[in-house]
């Protein structure tokens, strides 16, 4: 038996050690009021979301540099403190268990992903602190209750394609698309930007003939491209991200389909589309809460800070993150403090009361944290992309039906 | 009449756990904050769930790293049975992981009635199989949505919610080692690892293989249900890509094997190293995915050089230290000797 | 009722598939035979030679295929390797189970370090004639998804070639049939194994590059591949060449067919339960494979 004694109080030993080492160290910092309001943050920065998380990176830190540069908030610095979640729902609580728990951060705001963003907020809940996020449009994370979430974005992803339901259901019988196709990722920012439209349409009378989810690691669009191509749909929906949207593009080139019109949400205002998919972009349409030449005031602002310190204009996710910086900031102006406690609550009660102006326009939040707006239309009309409905907004006339592709 | 050294081994060991003990229970007040108590419940779920997977690695020797899908069905379940069958949450944790037990009688049945490589390939295909029927039957389980497991203690402020539940871990934690215990003192016990040490020999000698392996798999998916559904409780928010992931059954195993697949108390050693290495490797590397190229190097590292775990090696260490040396053979197996000398060409051919 | 165009247009499909998963397989079930082990890093040696056809596409601009220059003798040198330096230090006795472990913690290595280099980032390769495709009895058929159909054909029959023709592919099928027989009638069976590991890592060099013609790639992809790949091995019967091939192509298109119903993800399932149908009822596999009966 001897053996096994000893083994046994060495593992009872090496476990003793180890707790012990774990409980010493990491003794929180004491915050001060004079010191710079640390702002805490969970990014995907590795992992299925690290590009769009690396986007509202650069958002937030545009926000950090100009916020800084223009005096700080309450006279004191802002400064970001991004930790990595590896897109990964497990790791987003640590991260901020961590920076509420364990760093004292004043402020927190959202990470990127629907999937993520439920989490998160309700480690922020019940902490009680106040929540602005850039990237949870799915309905779902409106229906949990959340007391302290705020989305600063225009509009939930149901309500992106709007505008082009209107526009659609309002053409004339023959010109109307009768038969349309959706394929949505299974994902509930961009399914829900698919199924919004769809349920328009369908209300309409316009007959679904296809309609696919897809988990998020598909890579093999051809089935799902066979069964477009063969349905002959007036019309293709796409509730995409970014590569899904072009592999699903590049299989139905393959196979010859040509939609009356296409839409996609998100894929196509991205740089690298056009050539993603052999540059055929012509007419393919996107909802965006955000365009660079938007005229609201602080946007100018943005657009040419953000350029100088990245070398290339912000895009939607950037403006996001830079809209929920906004958004903070002025609460933080008007409740006079930034801290964890009370002054938490002064900053939900002063969101939920009070319309923000930011790069994205004017923004007001119903009772579940939900905006009150919709999205504009953009479309791909000669070679570049351009705003094509609400008629009040366009740059351009909205092309249809769309060339071939 | 026990020797010097023996009795000087077994009253460390008394004096190390009770030791241990005390640090454990009175770990939520040494805490400094919420953060460190969450990170100690994380490192106690890795516990129970290495603990419930050497069950099968430890006293069989077949390797699953399916056993994440396991603790995933026992979330699940849990989670399921609260917001679709009503259940009370506790109530609801018991019969999900009951549920994860009878399922594993047909996955065991499967994947034990041939050797090894089959059993493997299965586990794999658990967890993969598991996440599709997960992802796609959005339906019932929310798919990608996610499902949202109501709070057991609703109202409770966050810090309070740790400390209940680091608690029940290590109260789970604790069943789960005198069940193993128990069965290791047992004549199935025995039976076991008679299959562990030459699997033919044992089906010769009468002993009901085929029975012996499930009954022993039903057992450490029950316990595995219950360390998911425990951790959903705690957790709220379940995801099929984070629940059915085979990364989590590969910690498992890498915990067991770093410990000590044949010792009560290796996975929990396993568990706390290799729990505060990821922690601290996300606090240090963060921003990179190194820590798959950590864990990977670290797996390999122990397959190749320290098969049998850290505590045989520093228990070896120690004998070698103390003054009287006792040898036995009974904890010596077919492998070592194989690997010592001449037999390895016998291995080599019943390998085959 | 799916019409007939979509039938045969999915049948088509099914069978571009099914030859890239024979290809794959095939190298899996060749280490299976040769050492009783089950590579879970084969598919991550496939996302990796992707990897490198993407990267000399889009850094140095040389067609994907060529890349296939370096990557199979480069492969095949690291199977060589992998066999000689780390499998062949593993106890004979718990080899099954602890190479598992060992190419488990290759393939996360790998996947590790191809997401440390090249970022999480979903990466396509943009060829000119990525959209092209050729049109048979009204069905489509994509240029790149046939030119990876050819290279798993040729692979497939080179690897035929090799194992009934060549001394080494007697030595070879005289290893995995039986070792130490072999090893009595002179065989160096361990220069052997480590040749045989070097063959089945040049497939997935190709493999990978023929992936690499029409799909996104990602660290994490792998999961993806080596799922079916290790259901297609133990129905095709493990350690059995022949039947790799079949079961890939009879599940290649079954999968395609059964997406016409079900959608992408619940038609993927068809793998998992042949796998455990296959074991459940026949454990040795539908086409052949002695050997399986005792793993």
């Amino acid at each position: 038996m001897t053996i096994r004694k000893a083994t046994w109080a060495t593992a009872v030993g090496a476990t003793l050690a180890l707790v012990l080492g774990a409980c010493g160290g990491d003794e929180p910092e004491e915050t001060t009021n004079d010191g710079p309001i640390v702002v805490g943050i969970s990014l995907p920065l590795t992992g299925d979301f690290s590009e769009p998380g690396k986007g509202v990176q650069r958002g937030y830190e545009a926000w950090a540099k100009i916020t800084n540069d223009n005096g700080g908030l309450l006279g004191r610095q802002v400064e970001l403190k991004i930790l990595d979640d590896q897109s990964n729902a497990d790791r987003v609580v640590a991260d901020y268990e961590q920076l509420i728990g364990s760093d004292q951060v004043d402020i927190v705001v959202g990470p990127f992903s629907t999937r993520l963003v439920v989490p998160a907020a309700r480690v922020a809940q019940e902490y009680g602190m106040l929540f602005v996020e850039p990237a949870g449009a799915a309905k779902e994370v409106f229906e949990q209750g959340f007391k302290n979430l705020f989305y600063a974005a225009p509009a939930v992803a149901n309500d992106h394609y709007n505008h082009l339901a209107e526009y659609l259901l309002a053409l004339p019988a023959g010109q109307k698309p009768t038969s349309v196709a959706y394929a949505a990722m299974d994902d509930p920012f961009a399914q829900g930007t698919a199924y919004g439209l769809k349920e328009k349409l369908e209300a309409g009378g316009v007959k679904t003939v296809v309609d696919e989810v897809y988990p998020p690691n598909t890579t093999d669009f051809s089935s799902i491209a066979a069964k477009i191509a063969t349905s002959k749909a007036d019309m293709l929906v796409g509730g995409s991200q970014y590569q899904d949207g072009v592999n699903l593009i590049v299989a139905l080139q393959q196979l010859n389909y040509q939609p009356k019109l296409a839409a996609f949400s998100t894929a196509p205002t991205s740089p690298e589309f056009a050539a993603a998919i052999g540059n055929k972009t012509e007419g393919i349409l996107s909802p965006t809460g955000y365009t660079q030449q938007a005229p609201y005031p602080s946007n100018k602002e943005f657009v040419e800070k953000y350029t100088a310190q990245f070398g290339s204009p912000p895009e939607e996710d950037e403006a996001n993150a830079y809209t929920t910086g906004q958004v903070v900031a002025a609460a933080i102006t008007a409740a006079g403090c930034a801290e964890q406690g009370d002054c938490q609550k002064k900053l939900i009660d002063w969101v939920r009361a009070n319309k923000v102006e930011t790069v994205v326009g004017p923004l007001s939040w119903d009772e579940t944290g939900k905006p009150q707006g919709a999205h504009m239309i953009q479309q791909w009309v000669g070679g570049e992309i351009q705003i094509v409905l609400p008629a009040d907004a366009k740059e351009t006339d909205l092309v249809y039906p769309k060339p071939a592709w | 009449m026990p020797s010097v050294s023996e009795r000087s081994t077994k009253i460390a060991a008394t004096v190390a756990l009770t030791a241990f003990a005390a640090v454990a229970l009175a770990f939520p007040e040494l805490a400094p904050n919420p953060y460190i108590l969450s990170v100690g419940i994380v490192v106690l779920n890795y516990a129970v769930l290495s603990t419930s997977w050497n069950f099968v690695g430890g006293f069989t020797g077949y390797i699953s790293l399916g056993h994440g899908a396991l603790a995933g069905l026992g979330a699940y379940g849990t989670g399921l049975l609260i917001t679709k069958g009503g259940l009370p949450s506790f109530v609801a944790l018991g019969v999900g992981a009951v549920l994860v037990a009878v399922v594993a009688i047909p996955i065991g049945y499967a994947a034990l009635r041939v050797r090894g490589a089959s059993f493997v390939i299965v586990s794999i295909a658990l967890v993969l199989v598991t996440l599709l029927v997960f992802q796609s039957w959005a339906s019932f389980t929310g798919g990608s949505r996610g499902l949202n497991v109501p709070r057991p203690f609703p109202g409770m402020l966050r810090p309070e919610h740790h400390r209940v539940f680091f608690y029940l871990f290590l109260a789970l934690l604790a069943l789960a080692a005198l069940v193993w215990w128990l069965i290791d003192r047992s004549r199935f016990g025995l039976g076991l690892k008679a299959i562990r040490e030459d699997e033919d020999k044992a089906e010769t000698l009468g002993t009901p293989t085929f029975a012996y392996k499930l009954v022993v798999f039903v057992v450490s998916a029950f316990f595995t249900g219950l360390a998911g559904g425990l951790y959903a409780l705690w957790f709220g928010d379940l995801d099929p890509i984070f629940q059915f992931s085979i990364l989590t059954g590969s910690y498992m195993v890498l915990m067991a094997l770093l410990g000590g697949v044949r010792n009560l108390f290796g996975p929990l050693v396993g568990a706390l190293i290799v729990g505060s290495a990821l922690e601290y490797f996300k606090v240090e590397f963060g921003n990179t995915p190194l820590h798959l190229v950590a864990t990977g190097v670290l797996l390999a590292l122990v397959v190749l050089f320290m098969p049998d775990g850290v505590l045989p090696a520093l228990g070896a260490l120690l004998r070698r230290l103390s003054p009287t040396t006792d040898t036995s053979i009974r904890e010596v197996t077919a492998a070592e000797l194989a690997a010592t000398g001449g037999d390895r060409q016998h291995a080599e051919s019943r390998n085959l | 009722m799916p019409s007939g165009a979509l039938l045969f247009q999915s049948v088509i499909l099914g069978l571009l598939l099914g030859g890239l998963y024979a290809l794959l397989a095939a190298g899996l079930t060749l280490y299976f035979g040769i050492m009783r082990v089950v590579m879970i890093a084969h598919s991550a040696f496939l996302i990796l030679a992707a990897y490198l056809a993407w990267w000399s596409h889009t850094e140095l601009g040389i067609d994907p295929l060529l890349s296939m220059l370096v990557t199979v003798p480069l492969f095949f040198g690291c199977g060589v390797l992998l066999q000689r330096l780390l499998l062949a230090r593993l106890r004979p006795v718990t080899l099954t189970m602890m190479s598992v472990l060992l190419t488990f913690a290759i393939a996360v290595v790998i996947e590790g370090l191809l997401g440390y280099v090249f970022s999480g980032t979903q990466r396509r390769i943009q060829l000119g004639y990525g959209s092209a495709s050729l049109e048979l009895f009204g069905a489509r058929i994509a240029v790149v998804k046939l030119i990876a159909f050819g290279l798993a054909g040729v692979a497939l029959a080179a690897l035929y070639l090799v194992m009934k023709k060549t001394t080494f592919g007697w030595a070879l099928r005289a290893t995995i049939q039986h070792r130490d027989a072999a090893k009595l009638v002179g065989i160096d069976t361990d220069r052997v194994a480590g040749f045989g590991f070097g063959l089945g890592l040049a497939t997935a060099a190709i493999g990978g590059t023929a992936l690499s013609l029409d799909t996104t790639i990602y660290p994490s992809l792998h999961w993806h591949w080596i799922g079916p790949l290790m259901a297609i091995i133990v129905v095709g019967g493990l350690g059995s060449v022949p039947g790799a091939a079949a079961a890939a192509m009879v599940l290649g298109l079954a999968q395609s067919l059964l997406q016409i119903e079900l959608g992408t993800t619940w038609a993927q399932t068809v793998f998992y339960l042949a796998l455990f149908l296959t074991l459940a009822v026949r454990p040795q596999g539908f086409f052949g494979g002695r050997l399986a009966q005792r793993f």
